[in-house]
């Protein structure tokens, strides 16, 4: 899986807990789930059970401890994936 | 430093399933986890945990610039009931924060402290006024003397409170 395809699925993961639709349609590698997309920090947690059904990988406590934006979030997708 | 948090109890039944399966293990040590299951309504402890590790951690991240997601790395403790209000310390790697949580049937509100007579010289504000935010952190701007004062704001649903000290 590209990152391309990794951001397409995590877009789909978070549309759900935005709170903030302007800053979602112009998502970066650089959005904060919480400063730009206004997730609540309790639905951070829905983010990360998703991302691990979604793409069938498991996120350890130190990488959930980094998964405040969509760069870090790619980042530890991908480790994870190439660990599978 | 103070750190405030609300949960508008409706709202939080709308947009988080608590029993959904990973999400009470990824939040909640052994021990909250405990105190989940063992309490009379297990949904009220899951957000009067959840305010308490939220308050503590708007301290924590003032004061050490941290900012991530360990919801398991603050621990909440010595949970009391005092006519109607619960008391508590919340822990973070060596820091203790003591916290003071208001339960009602629509909402909950922790406030978070680093001293315990700090409970006292807590004001709650009406509006926004002379607040501004530094690095994001809000500070109550005295006009006449100069004077900051630090601000903790939280919002959530039908609810808003702005507290300082």
């Amino acid at each position: 899986m590209n990152k391309e395809e990794i951001i397409v699925k995590l877009k789909a993961i978070v549309k759900p807990y935005i709170k903030n639709q302007e800053a979602f349609d112009n998502l970066t590698e650089d959005t904060d789930f919480i400063a730009d997309l206004n997730i609540n920090s309790a639905n951070l947690v829905d983010v990360i059970l998703d991302v691990e059904e979604q793409f069938e990988i498991v996120i350890d406590n130190q990488s959930m401890e980094r998964m405040l934006d969509v760069k870090s979030t790619i980042e530890i997708i991908e480790t994870k994936l190439s660990e599978k | 430093m103070i750190g405030n948090d609300i949960v508008d109890l409706a709202l939080a039944q709308k947009e988080s399933n608590w029993k959904r399966k990973g999400f009470v293990d990824k939040i909640f040590t052994n021990k909250e986890q405990l105190l989940i299951s063992k309490a009379e309504n297990p949904e009220i402890m899951v957000w009067n945990l959840w305010s308490r590790k939220e308050a503590a951690y708007k301290i924590y991240n003032r004061k050490t610039g941290i900012r991530g997601y360990f919801p398991l790395e603050l621990e909440c403790f010595d949970l009391e009931i005092i006519d109607g209000i619960y008391f508590g310390k919340v822990t973070i790697k060596a820091n203790n924060y003591f916290t003071k949580t208001e339960i009602t049937n629509k909402f909950i509100n922790t406030i978070a402290v680093m001293n315990i007579q700090d409970f006292n010289k807590i004001k709650t504000l009406k509006n926004s006024k002379n607040i501004q935010k530094n690095n994001g952190i809000p500070i109550y701007f005295e006009k006449k003397n100069l004077a900051k004062t630090p601000v903790s704001i939280s919002h959530h649903g039908r609810f808003k409170r702005i507290i300082s000290i």
